[in-house]
């Protein structure tokens, strides 16, 4: 029957993309399921943690905001104005929603149904790629979203989370159940029972034919239409929907949505002409899901003692291991882990602030060192410092006596969690490195003026800093402090530039690995203080010299160096990627040995991978030359 | 009770009984209704065209539509009227009797929606009467009631649906039917509902 008020909204609808790729006739299909809503003034449509609609929803009239809550407060992703799609996440998730939709305004929507939409997707090339699009999209800038009106509804509670989420990698079965087609149908059931499986791949060769899920014999054998005695081959879905190793978490959905299947058969090359690797099933997904890292810092905040925290930093460290598997982009890793470090520490504090009472005066916890610049991936050791505001001078002791209470529950929490002692004590449980601001400031001010002078000290570690945790006032009293200091103090650079070409160096002078001569790592390459801390150290004077504040990533200091000084920019974006080669390295040594990757066994690299390793040192030659004449040390050396 | 005893001996067609026997239950379901009609004489006047949506869980179902186009080939003779718009549209078609019938059938116990919707009921009621049927028993709610009630405005003070959908800037399309009418009316119907905290 002829429905114009189904055409009528059809003629809405394909003014706008998805539905633009669609035929009217399609549209007006789809258009007479659709159920329309009004919602007034500040209604909710769904919330954060709902359920998941069956439908997703087309603005008609009005404007609905999109919005997360994070750190307790309602932060606006997005606002849909009409024609804007939103609530598709029940196309690619089974967990609840992770935004709020709400009208701003009254506002009417029509709700489509996703199970009316689904073959659409599945059998038209250009709405799926509108759909992966805003998949992989990580824009939440309304100004960019001009080509797609269509918002990717899972979260963002860190930066980049969904585009790990697109590069997020799957822990699958890789010992699936196989059969012939020859077996009979109640052998098969008898074995998924008792594998709990939910399905078999039919193998011939070791190549699949076939796959028989829990629906098949739901289906086929629970029917009546097939006896239980008959051959598998009778029930299997032939043929399986192979893909390669090594998918993502979004090609997976991707690819169950484009075929309609609930399971996914991996093999070698991703045809089904090659050996069987194992299986992806729908709870995979789920599964991988629950595990990103906006879950964990989600956790985090919840975590109510030390031994929470603990297990959730084996967590981060598993999320570490698959996606360095997955070869995601190192620089994703660190801000990920740097955030989820970042988070624990917080809520270490939080723990003890619980326990102490409130604080007597302001105060900041700076992350120093690795932890500072983002790049601490594994068993990194703690180095920390506080602040606290000036107090009269007769409150002081009681006040750093509480602060240094709290600061020892805090490392001992952390230590407990996974996090070691700095073995040179940089820690704020250390009186030395606990004091009042202007007790600070005195502190770089002499190092920074008299440098080298009272203290062999590296203190070259307490200029990457990062609050962690309080006034954030006091970072910036501390930043803008160090930076005027900073102006025009040869004397202070030159001292920095020597302690950075004072590193050993990586290659002997025929061009030979300089490996360990003695002690527990005797014939091991150290590759953190001969190759990473060289590069570590020149990002950092390069970018004081630059008066650059507030980047504290090496990697990305280096990015922004090649755009404040172009002329050596070649020489700056080969030396970031350099460091994340070397901390690849790193960071790949140390989960194979589960240590902090400091030392590699040279014997145990490639051919291939040995003369990376001596590529990445090249580009060291060239910062030392900018190094060297930029500060004059010539004169000093 | 004794209501539909009075009427099961009442020779009234099938779909009469049935429709009546659907009243044991309450429904939660809403019908929006317009009629186009030749005039506003619910006594000389007949219907020309029925439009009706479904309202359920306030949610407006684009599936559950009622939709004709009568063919009133009597009464456009008498009046000397040209059947030539009713060939042209590209609605369903039916005679008076079964547009009639399918519509009671499509309605059902539901709630009646309508803007003036007395006049609705009363020109249906009058194609029922030729059909030998009783009069429609149906629960009806006026939007133009509603309206007045919610901005506590005195019986006599009139709005038409042209003047409701500006009042909540409601785009109406340029098509002019009865559909058209009652998917307005229907989006009308939902927004007063919540200002009115209707459930």
């Amino acid at each position: 029957m002829k429905n114009s008020i189904a055409e009528r909204i059809a003629d809405f609808l394909i003014a706008h993309p998805p539905f633009s790729d669609l035929s009217h006739d399609e549209i007006t299909d789809i258009a007479s399921d659709i159920r329309v809503l009004n919602l007034e003034k500040n209604k909710t449509l769904f919330q954060i943690n709902d359920l998941l609609h069956e439908s997703f929803y087309v603005v008609a009239s009005g404007v609905i905001n999109l919005s997360v809550i994070s750190d307790a407060e309602e932060t606006l992703l997005n606002k849909c104005v009409p024609g804007d799609i939103l609530g598709l996440r029940p196309f690619f998730a089974k967990n609840n929603y992770m935004m709020t939709a709400k009208a701003r305004e009254e506002s009417i929507v029509y709700a489509i149904p996703i199970a009316t939409f689904r073959p659409f997707v599945a059998k038209n090339a250009e709405v799926l790629d509108f759909l992966l699009l805003s998949f992989a999209n990580t824009s939440s800038n309304p100004a960019e979203r001009s080509q797609g009106k269509l918002l990717n509804d899972s979260v963002r509670h860190i930066d980049n989370q969904s585009e790990i989420q697109y590069f997020q990698s799957l822990d699958y079965n890789k010992n699936p159940l196989t059969s012939t087609p020859n077996a009979i149908i109640q052998n098969v059931a008898q074995i998924m029972t008792d594998n709990l499986s939910g399905c078999v791949i039919i193998q011939e060769n070791n190549l699949p034919i076939g796959i028989v899920t829990d629906m098949d014999l739901r289906s086929k054998i629970a029917t009546g239409r097939f006896y239980i005695t008959a051959l598998v081959s009778n029930i299997m879905s032939s043929p399986v929907v192979t893909v390669p190793e090594n998918l993502s978490l979004a090609e997976a959905q991707l690819f169950m949505l484009r075929h309609n299947v609930t399971h996914l058969c991996v093999t070698v090359d991703g045809s089904d002409k090659t050996q069987i690797k194992g299986v992806i099933s729908q709870h995979d997904i789920i599964a991988a899901q629950a595990n990103n890292p906006g879950i964990l810092i989600k956790e985090i905040k919840r975590a109510q003692n030390p031994d929470e925290l603990k297990r959730l930093r084996e967590k981060l460290a598993e999320f570490i291991r698959t996606s360095m598997d997955k070869k995601i982009p190192l620089s994703h890793i660190n801000n990920i882990a740097g955030e989820v470090n970042m988070a624990i520490i917080k809520r270490a504090i939080d723990l003890a602030i619980l326990e102490f009472g409130s604080p007597p005066a302001r105060f900041a916890w700076l992350s120093i060192g690795s932890q500072g610049r983002k790049e601490q991936l594994l068993q990194t050791d703690q180095d920390s410092i506080l602040v606290f505001e000036d107090v009269a001078p007769d409150k002081y002791r009681e006040v750093k006596e509480y602060f240094l209470k709290l600061a020892k529950k805090v490392t001992t929490t952390l230590e407990n969690a996974g996090y070691p002692y700095c073995p040179y004590g940089h820690m704020a449980s250390n009186s030395v490195w606990c004091k009042s601001l202007t007790d600070w400031k005195n502190q770089y001010s002499s190092w920074m003026n008299t440098p080298g002078e009272r203290t062999d000290e590296i203190c070259s570690i307490f200029f990457d800093y990062e609050i962690a945790f309080g006034e954030i006032l006091l970072e910036e009293a501390l930043t803008e402090m160090i930076f005027k200091n900073a102006e025009k103090n040869k004397k202070f650079f030159a001292f920095l530039g020597t302690d950075t070409l004072k590193k050993p160096a990586p290659l002997s002078f025929f061009k030979q690995f300089n490996l360990e001569e003695e002690g527990e790592h005797k014939d091991k390459f150290d590759v953190k203080t001969r190759a990473i801390m060289p590069f570590v150290d020149a990002a950092r004077v390069l970018t004081i010299s630059h008066n650059i504040k507030g980047i504290n990533n090496t990697f990305l200091r280096f990015k922004q160096l090649a755009i404040t000084e172009p002329k050596y920019a070649e020489v700056y974006l080969n030396a970031a990627d350099a460091f994340l080669t070397l901390s690849k390295f790193r960071t790949q040594e140390g989960i194979k040995n589960g240590t902090t990757g400091q030392y590699l066994n040279l014997e145990e690299l490639s051919k291939s991978d040995k003369e990376k390793l001596k590529n990445a040192f090249l580009p060291m030659k060239d910062l030392e030359e900018i190094i060297k004449n930029k500060f004059q040390l010539t004169y000093f050396t | 009770m004794i209501d539909w005893l009075k009427n099961i001996n009442k020779d009234y067609p099938e779909f009469w009984k049935q429709y009546l026997s659907k009243f044991e239950k309450k429904s939660n379901r809403f019908v929006v209704l317009s009629t186009e009609t030749t005039g506003l004489d619910a006594n000389s006047d007949v219907i020309l065209s029925i439009g009706a949506i479904a309202i359920e869980n306030n949610t407006i179902l684009i599936g559950d539509v009622f939709e004709v186009v009568l063919l009133q080939y009597i009464y456009n003779h008498d009046h000397g009227i040209s059947n030539e718009f009713i060939i042209e549209s590209k609605q369903p078609k039916s005679l008076e009797p079964q547009a009639i019938q399918g519509f009671v059938e499509y309605l059902g116990n539901s709630v009646l929606i309508g803007h003036r919707i007395d006049f609705d009921v009363e020109v249906i009621n009058k194609a029922l009467e030729k059909l030998k049927c009783g009069r429609l028993k149906n629960e009806a709610l006026d939007i133009e009631v509603m309206y007045r009630k919610w901005k506590e405005l005195s019986d006599g003070k009139e709005f038409s649906l042209d003047e409701l959908s500006e009042l909540f800037k409601i785009e109406t399309s340029d098509r002019v039917s009865a559909s058209e009418d009652a998917y307005t009316i229907a989006l009308l119907f939902l927004k007063l509902k919540s200002r009115l905290g209707i459930n």
